[in-house]
């Protein structure tokens, strides 16, 4: 009973420090937040990045050429295609591009190309007065110009990948156009029109201009269908829960040393209540207060952010390695000062540095990296944030369960190490 | 029964001989003065009989519980007011006296009331549910003592619990002491201020270099000194030929010089000193400071040891 008594006493004191809440719940929250805001908040699409809307202004000449009639047919009458230019606006115009492109048509290829000078679009399309006769003569090549701001990249690259999958599309037509002519030597212009409606039927592409590109995300994310702000969050804000889990447990431990210097510990030893005990109530209130830590992190994370940790047995088995290794890391660093004085060197020596690599994957989460995560192995910060990921990643408990035992070990040999050292101080 | 049987304490801290051979007896009841200048061994016995150092060499009872064989007996029977405020700051009075009942085995209604009582003892009832943090050094020192008492201990150990503050909460304090002698507790009260140990103790024992080197009531204690007015006085001029002038000068009953000073013992220094006066006059020499000090506990100390007891 005095066991619980004295940790719970530290419990009152810790959550009345506004700084020590602050380190417990507001840093990693406020990180955490800031990555949040930076990725536009988890509001709207929900199965993906989107990529920013580029410019086009398109700049049709095209006069028309024979025996397209025919081929118009493929579209809608009240789109008003007279010719392969128009055909081309028709499709970048399409709704199915809305998201990655704004199309609008202008007059002159002048206009156009000031358009992109004054930085107004992101990409000019000119095309030219012949370019449906260039397609229907034997000889010609319809040709379209693409002017772009040259300081843009992946916009221009986009619109120039749905032209060429277009112009694919209508050099094949134009060569089978070309190969009946010469095997027929008609040049009737509904011939070509049918040849023309034919290829249009079988190439469903020219008629579906969301199928002309193909936007891919990484096979993993696909298999979640997780937003990438989250897949960044989740491991940001369980870092963050883990170096600060650890943080806490070291803080929450040098009370004993705090108490020590304050002769509140001395005092402690004057009452009726046995050393184990009150070094018991100590060591309860480390964990109970990095539980209390982990499981509100854990649950805000869920509830604000929307991060999945995993599977419940799974987020329960890290949850509880880390609060353990966390706990009885705290104890043993601890054990090896003499004095709080030496905090500062604990907290931006040890626990930063111990902190920084066990955080190595979450750096590179973006990147990741087989020698880095094996790096990161060497300090139990590593096995917390390996453990993480594996739920984050949806493994079972079982699959955990290597993970949980290294941290286990590790808890026990500092616990261990912690207790003796502490025993012996004070006997 | 004595309240507390101590028995040729010992200890040291490597090679300083904090305490060495501390004996002596405290009545139930009674209050008991260890006095002594900072560093003579108070805190170091107080310490030892608490439980908190374990001693080299011999033995305590309180209250019949041994400091060696039975520490949670000796622990159950004493109240600790330990020098420094122990206790937390970033918690109300009546939380920190909660908790120290708790760990003084109190429970329930019964540590709740006692609570309210101890609040009531020390006079802090209205700010109880103020953080002990926002308190003056004296209401600090006021709550200090209460935890000691939240057990109602048969036993209570204050080291220097007047340390740092200031006259109006020390008199509160003496009186409480008082008032728990009255309660028949037993004080053992450890301090330097010579004129806490006259007023309080039923008996004293002076302590330096960690040893016990007078021990008595204080009628008992001042009469080694011979109940003489002690006059220091310093002269212009070489205090030799003085002092020995001074010897022949009538109601004086001992003259000695040293370090500068001359030390003249006699049985009434308002009855001499014109004598010593004229005598340094016609030596030629003038007298330039005069101190006199009647029998008190501060001149056996510095009978004993040759040093003032706030050295």
């Amino acid at each position: 009973m005095k066991i619980l008594d004295l940790a719970l006493k530290d419990l009152t004191r810790s959550f009345r420090s506004v700084f020590a809440v602050a380190f417990m719940f507001g840093i990693p929250l406020l990180v955490t937040g800031m990555f949040y805001l930076m990725f536009g908040g988890m509001k709207g699409d929900d199965t993906g990045f989107n990529l920013p809307q580029t410019k086009v202004v398109i700049a049709n000449l095209d006069e028309g050429g024979t025996g397209f009639e025919t081929a118009m047919s493929q579209f809608p009458a009240d789109e008003n295609i007279d010719s392969m230019g128009d055909m081309i606006v028709s499709v970048l115009q399409d709704e199915s591009l809305s998201n990655l492109m704004h199309v609008t048509v202008v007059d002159s290829p002048e206009a156009a190309r000031v358009a992109v000078d004054a930085q107004e679009a992101g990409v000019a399309v000119i095309i030219p007065a012949d370019f449906s006769a260039q397609f229907s003569s034997l000889e010609g090549q319809a040709v379209i110009e693409v002017y772009q701001d040259p300081t843009l990249t992946l916009g221009p690259a986009i619109v120039r990948s749905v032209l060429n999958g277009f112009m694919d599309g209508l050099s094949g037509a134009k060569i089978a156009v070309n190969i009946a002519i010469e095997q027929t030597g008609s040049g009737d212009p509904a011939f070509i029109g049918q040849i023309v409606e034919a290829y249009l039927a079988a190439t469903s592409s020219l008629r579906d201009p969301a199928a002309l590109l193909e936007v891919r995300t990484p096979v993993s994310a696909q298999a979640e269908e997780i937003p990438l702000a989250l897949r960044i969050l989740g491991p940001i804000m369980g870092g963050m829960m883990i170096f600060y889990a650890f943080y806490t447990a070291t803080a929450t431990a040098e009370t004993l040393l705090a108490e020590d210097e304050m002769g509140t510990l001395p005092r402690l030893f004057t009452t009726p209540t046995p050393q184990a005990t009150i070094l018991g109530g100590k060591l309860l209130a480390v964990l109970l207060t990095v539980t209390i830590q982990v499981v509100v992190l854990l649950a805000l994370g869920a509830l604000i952010f929307g991060i999945r940790w995993g599977s419940l047995p799974s987020v329960l088995l890290f949850a509880a390695g880390t609060i353990l290794v966390a706990s009885a890391f705290g104890v043993f660093v601890n054990s090896f000062m003499k004095n709080t004085k030496q905090g500062g060197i604990v907290f931006g020596g040890v626990l930063t540095f111990s902190g920084m690599i066990g955080m190595l994957p979450i750096f590179a989460f973006s990147n990741p990296s087989a020698t880095l995560e094996t790096i990161s192995l060497i300090v139990p910060q590593g096995w917390a944030v390996h453990g993480l990921f594996q739920s984050m990643q949806g493994a079972a408990a079982g699959d955990l369960a290597l993970s949980a035992l290294v941290m286990l070990a590790w808890a026990v040999v500092f616990f261990g190490i912690g207790v003796w050292r502490f025993q012996k101080r004070y006997a | 029964m004595h309240a507390i049987e101590v028995k040729n304490l010992h200890k040291a801290f490597g090679d300083l001989k904090a305490v060495h051979g501390v004996s002596f007896e405290v009545a139930q009841g009674e209050i008991f003065s260890l006095l002594g200048p900072n560093g003579a061994g108070k805190t170091t016995t107080i310490s030892m009989l608490s439980c908190l150092l374990r001693p080299d060499e011999g033995e305590a009872l309180v209250m019949g519980h041994s400091i060696k064989d039975d520490q949670m007996g000796v622990k159950a029977a004493l109240g600790v007011v330990p020098q420094e405020i122990a206790l937390y700051n970033d918690l109300s009075a009546r939380e920190n006296l909660t908790f120290w009942g708790k760990m003084y085995g109190l429970r329930g209604a019964a540590l709740k009331k006692r609570v309210e009582e101890v609040l009531e003892i020390i006079g802090l009832t209205d700010r109880a549910r103020d953080r002990v943090g926002k308190y003056s050094g004296g209401m600090k020192r006021r709550v200090n003592i209460g935890v000691a008492l939240l057990h109602k201990p048969k036993v209570i150990y204050m080291d220097e619990p007047t340390v740092g503050i200031d006259p109006q909460s020390r008199r509160n304090i003496l009186d409480s002491v008082v008032a728990l002698k009255n309660q028949g507790m037993t004080v053992l009260y450890t301090t330097h201020y010579m004129e806490e140990a006259q007023e309080l103790s039923d008996h004293i024992a002076i302590m330096d270099t960690g040893k016990i080197i007078a021990y008595g009531t204080h009628d008992e204690l001042v009469k080694i000194v011979g109940q003489m007015d002690r006059i220091t006085l310093t002269v212009s001029t070489d205090g030799g030929y003085v002092a020995e002038a001074w010897k022949a000068v009538g109601g004086v009953k001992q003259v000695k010089a040293e370090d500068g000073t001359i030390i003249v013992l006699a049985d009434d220094s308002n009855q001499v000193l014109p004598s010593l006066f004229e005598t340094a006059s016609a030596q030629g020499a003038r007298i330039t400071s005069v101190d006199i000090q009647e029998p008190n506990l501060e001149a056996v100390f510095l009978h004993l040891t040759g040093k003032a007891l706030r050295d």
